[in-house]
């Protein structure tokens, strides 16, 4: 076992560079490439000896991307994970023989679906002792009782070891998971939601064992979740992510004190219900997250944001998603000539619902920070032009307290609203 | 030192013995599985007579001629009914016996569907899996040529290229070699592309085992099961098929073959002599039907939904 703490010069296991990981979207017998799911959008982040980073995010937000990329499952579309080794960053993507092999080794993960991530034909020996010998870490003699000993940290024994996944609890299995993860003594472990298919006592248990298990071994981790509850008492360090970007990042404890972003905010006020079903979660945030193929400009929280200011990114897709919601006017839009994302010309079939428009995003039935961003607004016969400042992305600014966030909004002012 | 080795030789000792019981336990599971369905046993025992009288057809039913395989003729009783003594089953227009070939006409079947069933499953197994974990235009082109060959009936595909090479039991043989493999990498292609999304693939890349050995230990073993399935339905279709091909003549004449002998027993059918084609017909009757029977019990047996709980 490493020495735990010992000093180091560089405690720096993995950092993560500008990753972007882009899906094409297929279409038609020909299998075009008609789009870019942007899961990932640029992510940047440090992983350090000993420390647990959460992840946290809504569902699709891209952690599981993020985390499959940080694990070397996926190769990353742009930027890259850099990985520690005897001092030396190298990008993991081009690790070669012995050094691939000690990224491998040091960098394991551990899986939301407990039971889809064990081989259901494998015995619980063959699963813990796979990675010893595949790096033959263990000789058939001793490899029962190395198997053995990984089990008991993991509390479970000896009468664990000839029995199938599928005989297990869910708690049970994710710690068969978490054995196996630890066989190789690794440095950093991902733990993709290694808890939110568990009860809530389960939950916990793991939890502990986790926390245990990290201070016993000087491990790091990535822990990935959408709960924030969860990674409250778990995580020295959190890096909160909208659609594929950093909305947020710091330490734990002071986010929680006043987080400086309005969506970690609203985040931290959509608490699970702990009495009704553990599945049901009780949103406190509106709206329908945006289709990560086409992300709102300037700031992307903007489409659901309750502070959103006109310096924000409000583009003409805002113009057309207030039209679909708003009754007995998207039927009368034929057309949306657009110019640039922040201008365009709608075209309708009458002038007598142009002119409706036109009066209605003057009037109070648009949001206010909507109205302000506006530039020009000409009702021309049965057309309507319209154009918004053009807004560059809102991207991560360093606060004072060695804080990030994305929002145009000081700490203040985000502090100070309250919901109405 | 004694203490060292002594302990090791019961670590492995138990390891081996532990994990094959357990091994054996699951088996076993499945083989109740099997037994609890009446069809499959049904099945299971016709299928164990006809492979009894296959493997010992040279006891049963004792060659007379150097090619056991050719029809013995027995100028002497031609045209005799059932229970002629000597031809328990009556004989042929030329004096075969019946009942020598019914025997051996299941040592040809077994023969036929063991070469057949095991060549195409190896090669079937073989090419899916590479379409499936290669992907990209190699997967193009050998679904391609899958869809090509799934889109000419199994029959008439066959039937084309035995009736080129010539007639031939062999032909046959071949012929349905090549028309079947496609089931097989149809199969295995879509198994091998579900089971590499699983996590545990996953799992075994981020621990860093190799790429073969993913495919040995993780998507091997979890695809098996559809493919011993129609592997099974096909050891009996493949007899079917291939006494439908004799019977039109695509074999040579006099040989013990089911589909043979229905051929040359129905002339005989107008004047009243049904046994030389029935018992044959019956025979290839009741081995698709037991293949069958067993391959529908398989597929419920090793259902991955029950199979374990
Ligand atoms: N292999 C893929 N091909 C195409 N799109 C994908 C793929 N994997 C993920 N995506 C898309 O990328 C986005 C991010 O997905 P991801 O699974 O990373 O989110 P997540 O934050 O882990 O969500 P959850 O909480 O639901 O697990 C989603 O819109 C998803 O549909
Ligand atoms: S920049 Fe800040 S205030 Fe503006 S929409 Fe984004 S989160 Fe809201
Ligand atoms: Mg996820």
């Amino acid at each position: 076992m490493r020495a735990a703490a010992e000093p180091q010069a560089d405690d720096l296991i993995l950092s993560i560079r500008e990753v972007k990981k882009h899906y094409p979207i297929r279409e038609g017998a020909l299998q075009r490439v008609v789009g870019h799911v942007r899961a990932v959008d640029g992510v940047s982040f440090d992983i350090r000896r000993g420390e647990t980073v959460g992840l946290v995010g809504e569902s699709g937000c891209g952690k599981t991307t993020l985390g499959r990329v940080i694990a070397a499952l996926a190769d990353p579309t742009e930027g890259g994970v850099h990985y520690n080794m005897d001092g030396m960053m190298s990008r993991i993507d081009r690790l070669e023989g012995k050094a691939a092999r000690a990224f491998r080794r040091n960098c394991q993960m551990v899986f939301q679906d407990s039971f889809a991530s064990l081989n259901p034909r494998h015995l619980v020996i063959d699963l813990v002792g796979r990675p010893l010998k595949v790096y033959n870490e263990a000789t058939s003699a001793n490899l029962i009782e190395r198997v053995v000993e990984l089990l008991e940290q993991v509390g479970l024994g000896r009468q664990h070891l000839y029995r199938y996944p599928h005989q297990f609890s869910g708690g049970q299995r994710q710690r068969i998971s978490i054995a196996r993860a630890l066989a190789l003594n690794p440095e950093v472990i991902v733990l993709d939601e290694p808890t939110s298919a568990l009860d809530v006592s389960v939950q916990a248990q793991i939890l502990n064992l986790l926390n245990d298990l990290q201070k016993e071994r000087n491990l790091a981790y990535l822990f990935v979740t959408h709960d924030l509850s969860v990674v409250r008492h778990m995580a020295d360090r959190l890096v909160v992510m909208y659609l594929g970007k950093v909305a947020e990042a710091g330490e734990t404890q002071a986010i929680f004190d006043s987080p400086h972003h309005p969506y970690t905010r609203e985040l931290m006020a959509a608490k699970p219900d702990l009495e009704a079903d553990a599945n049901v979660e009780v949103r406190g945030l509106e709206g329908n997250v945006p289709d990560p193929a086409r992300p709102p400009r300037g700031c992307r929280f903007h489409t659901r944001c309750e502070l959103a200011t006109p310096a924000c990114g409000w583009e003409v897709d805002d113009v057309v998603r207030w039209l679909e919601d708003a009754p007995g006017m998207f039927e009368h839009l034929v057309g949306v000539e657009r110019q640039t994302d922040f201008a365009a010309r709608l075209a309708f079939d009458s002038e007598e619902a142009a002119g409706l428009l036109s009066m209605a995003v003057r009037s109070e039935q648009v949001p206010e920070a909507m109205r302000a961003a506006m530039r020009r607004l000409n009702l021309d016969g049965d057309k309507v032009e319209i154009e918004f400042e053009d807004v560059g992305e809102i991207g991560l600014t360093a606060r004072d307290d060695g804080r990030m966030a994305a929002c145009v909004l000081s700490p203040e002012e985000v502090a100070s609203w309250k919901r109405t | 030192m004694t203490d060292t080795s002594q302990s090791r030789i019961d670590a492995e000792g138990m390891t081996a013995d532990t994990a094959f019981r357990v091994r054996m336990r699951r088996l076993f599971g499945v083989l109740q599985g099997l037994a609890s369905n009446p069809a499959t046993v049904i099945g299971l025992v016709i299928i164990g007579l006809m492979l009894a009288m296959a493997i010992f057809a040279p006891w049963i039913s004792e060659p007379n001629s150097p090619d056991p395989y050719q029809m013995p003729r027995d100028w002497g009783a031609v045209r005799k009914p059932p229970g002629t003594p000597g031809h328990l089953l009556g004989t042929t227009n030329e004096g075969g016996d019946v009942l020598y070939g019914v025997i051996w006409g299941s040592r040809t079947s077994l023969q036929l569907s063991l070469m057949v069933v095991g060549s195409t499953m190896i090669f079937g197994t073989i090419i899916g899996s590479i379409a499936g974990l290669v992907g990209g235009w190699v997967d193009e082109v050998l679904m391609r040529i899958v869809d090509v060959f799934l889109s000419i009936p199994e029959l008439i595909f066959a039937l084309a290229i035995a009736a080129m090479l010539g007639p031939s039991f062999g032909n046959i043989i071949f012929a349905l070699a090549v028309v079947l493999w496609v089931k097989y990498a149809r199969i295995m292609r879509a198994q091998v592309l579900q089971i590499k999304q699983h996590d545990f693939v996953d799992a075994a890349r981020v621990i860093g085992d190799s790429k073969l050995n993913i495919y040995l230990r993780d998507i091997l073993p979890n695809a098996v099961t559809p493919v011993t399935v129609q592997a099974t339905l096909d050891m009996g279709n493949v007899v079917l098929i291939g006494a439908t091909l004799s019977f039109i003549g695509l074999a040579e004449a006099g040989i013990a073959e089911w589909g043979v002998l229905v051929s040359e027993g129905q002339a005989g059918i107008a004047s009243g002599r049904w046994w030389a084609s029935t018992f044959p017909g019956l025979m290839i009757f009741l081995w698709a039907l037991s293949f069958n029977l067993v391959g529908d019990g398989l597929r419920d047996a090793l259902d991955p939904r029950t199979e374990g709980r």
